[in-house]
């Protein structure tokens, strides 16, 4: 495997001028959709199957009682362990040499187990060719030496793209700077390999809790459950299983059995 | 910002009668290997009810695709802990069980009844893997309720094996069976089940605590207090153990609606 390749998202230099969220469009050929009405400037909720890279608008209240904005593009976060990865049956979600998460389109079948099982809400379903879409990474634009189109156009360098080891490394500066700045609040989200997911591909330099930008604080592998959960279904077949041979027993012991084995001999032979 | 899989009908459908085909398959190998010959209508029943079915299930699933010839990327893939990658294959090795064993339970000749009981010990596992695995399968996803469900697949196990003896009883009913012992047993085998799958549905309960919020409350819970809990479980428990004069299909038809109401309540919960 080629040395893995990430994203990382300073949320501190964002402007909310959305150029990347119109680059990837443009780059992937992604139509335009019906806009909503959220409440502030952010455009869409989600993620969906034609938006994959998003800016959030979030709206903190100060202590003055104004309202500033915490900004935020957010994308896939390219998990190293990634639940939409392990959910997929087909294998159509796989690991591409540089570390990132990519959905062949063709081998993709439709099912959205991975919509369920992404804990970010990342992967949409798309209903015109009835499979699942997300960002991915520009794969085409870093297999010609480019960097994905957001990176490329973000104007602020909110977006960076590179080698991940270098990436944390510089996001750990920055996050130095910014705690002597005073944002004591100020955290990398995903950066470390050793955090949740195995660490993310996509990660962030946030100004506030996770939560406040509706990120989860422990994002966790879906698929953890699966080893406990079967082995309770065991222990549930195992009751139901009893229950019944309670109710189906033969009466009367070796010579009950025996009775129904002559029976069986002569069921066959009428049968 | 989680994202729902848009699982609907045909999912539920699939859920159910999946259940009831492993609880058919798995009640009627009871009969078979430790009942008397005279519950011979029981397994024949059990056996080609759980052929039936689990052809439906195919073709639910298939359907839910929206292009039918995808459901082949699925086997051109095996992922041992994967409940999707690992039910869509064991579904068909269920089938092929199914099909041994009703061409078996109909084919009279030496060892055939010695083959048909020994294949339905093995057959049995698969049905309860195709009775339980849905539920581990909600479980290992990142959303919400679902995520906190570690008793899912034991539940759904237990509704299967109900549902199940109660369509058997239901079908030998309709075949003018109801006077025989076989038809006796399978009701009081799914006493026992109703029994245990109340206890684990109140286990299931406790466990979620407020987690289990969208199917108490809200709009799901009058069907899941109502439709499940009363008319699904209560009311055919009571009738089974009064020995009320109504017809005993009644509590076998309350049963499977139950058994419906249990899968439609936890997938809209998401949905």
């Amino acid at each position: 495997m080629a040395r893995t390749l990430a994203m990382f998202t300073d949320t501190s230099l964002c402007i909310g001028c959305r150029a990347c969220q119109v680059a990837c469009k443009e780059w992937n050929e992604l139509p335009s959709e019906q806009p909503e009405w959220t409440g502030s400037y952010q455009n869409h909720s989600t993620f969906t199957d034609k938006t994959y890279r998003l800016v959030r608008f979030i709206e903190k209240p100060q202590a003055n009682g104004e309202l500033s904005w915490l900004l935020m593009s957010d994308v896939c976060k390219h998990c190293a362990q990634a639940g939409c990865l392990e959910a997929c049956p087909t294998g159509a979600i796989h690991r591409t040499e540089y570390g990132t998460v990519n959905i062949n389109q063709d081998v993709c079948n439709g099912c959205r187990y991975c919509v369920s099982s992404c804990p970010f809400g990342v992967v949409s379903f798309n209903h015109d060719t009835g499979r699942a879409n997300k960002c991915t990474f520009c794969n085409d634009r870093i297999h010609n030496g480019l960097g994905p189109a957001c990176a490329k156009t973000c104007p602020t360098e909110s977006i960076q793209f590179g080698f991940r080891d270098e990436l944390v490394t510089k996001a750990d500066k920055r996050l130095a700077t910014l705690k002597g700045m005073g944002y004591t609040d100020a955290q990398l989200y995903g950066a470390d390999s050793n955090g949740p997911l195995g660490g993310l591909n996509a990660f962030f330099l946030l100004l506030d809790k996770p939560a406040t930008y509706a990120l989860p604080e422990k994002p966790a592998r879906p698929q953890r459950n699966v080893i406990v959960d079967s082995l309770l279904s065991v222990g549930s077949a195992l009751l139901v299983g009893v229950g019944a041979l309670l109710a189906f027993r033969q009466r009367g012991g070796p010579d009950g059995r025996d009775e129904k084995r002559d029976g069986d001999t002569k069921d066959g032979g009428h049968a | 910002m989680l994202k729902s899989p848009d699982w609907h009908l045909l999912i539920v459908w699939y859920f159910f009668l999946g259940g009831i085909a492993g609880g058919a398959y798995f009640t009627a190998a009871i009969a078979d290997n430790f009942g008397s010959p005279k519950d011979k209508s029981v397994f024949r029943v059990g056996y080609v009810l759980a052929l039936l079915l689990v052809s439906v299930c195919g073709i639910l699933l298939i359907l839910d695709l929206g292009t039918p010839s995808r459901f082949l990327n699925m086997l051109m893939n095996f992922k041992f802990w994967d409940p999707m990658s690992i039910g869509a294959w064991m579904l068909g090795l269920f089938g092929a069980f199914a099909f041994a064993s009703s061409v078996l339970s109909f084919v009279a000749g030496p060892g055939m009844a010695g083959l048909r009981r020994r294949l339905s010990l093995i057959g049995t596992i698969a049905g309860f893997f195709i009775a339980a695995y849905t539920g581990v399968l909600l479980s290992a996803t990142a959303l919400p309720f679902w995520r906190e469900a570690r008793l899912m697949g034991a539940l759904f196990l237990a509704s299967g094996a109900s549902t199940g003896m109660a369509a058997i009883a239901l079908l030998l009913y309709l075949f003018g069976e109801s006077t025989g012992e076989g038809y006796k047993k399978v009701k009081r085998a799914d006493r026992y089940a109703i029994m245990f799958e109340i206890v684990l549905l109140a286990a299931f309960l406790a466990l979620l605590g407020g987690a289990a919020l969208p199917i108490v409350s809200g709009h799901l819970a009058p069907l899941f207090w109502g439709g499940l809990v009363v008319v699904g479980l209560l009311i055919p428990l009571v009738l089974e153990v009064s020995g009320l004069s109504l017809p005993g299909v009644v509590p076998a038809a309350l049963v499977l609606v139950g058994g419906f109401i249990l899968r439609y309540v936890i997938v809209m919960a998401n949905a």
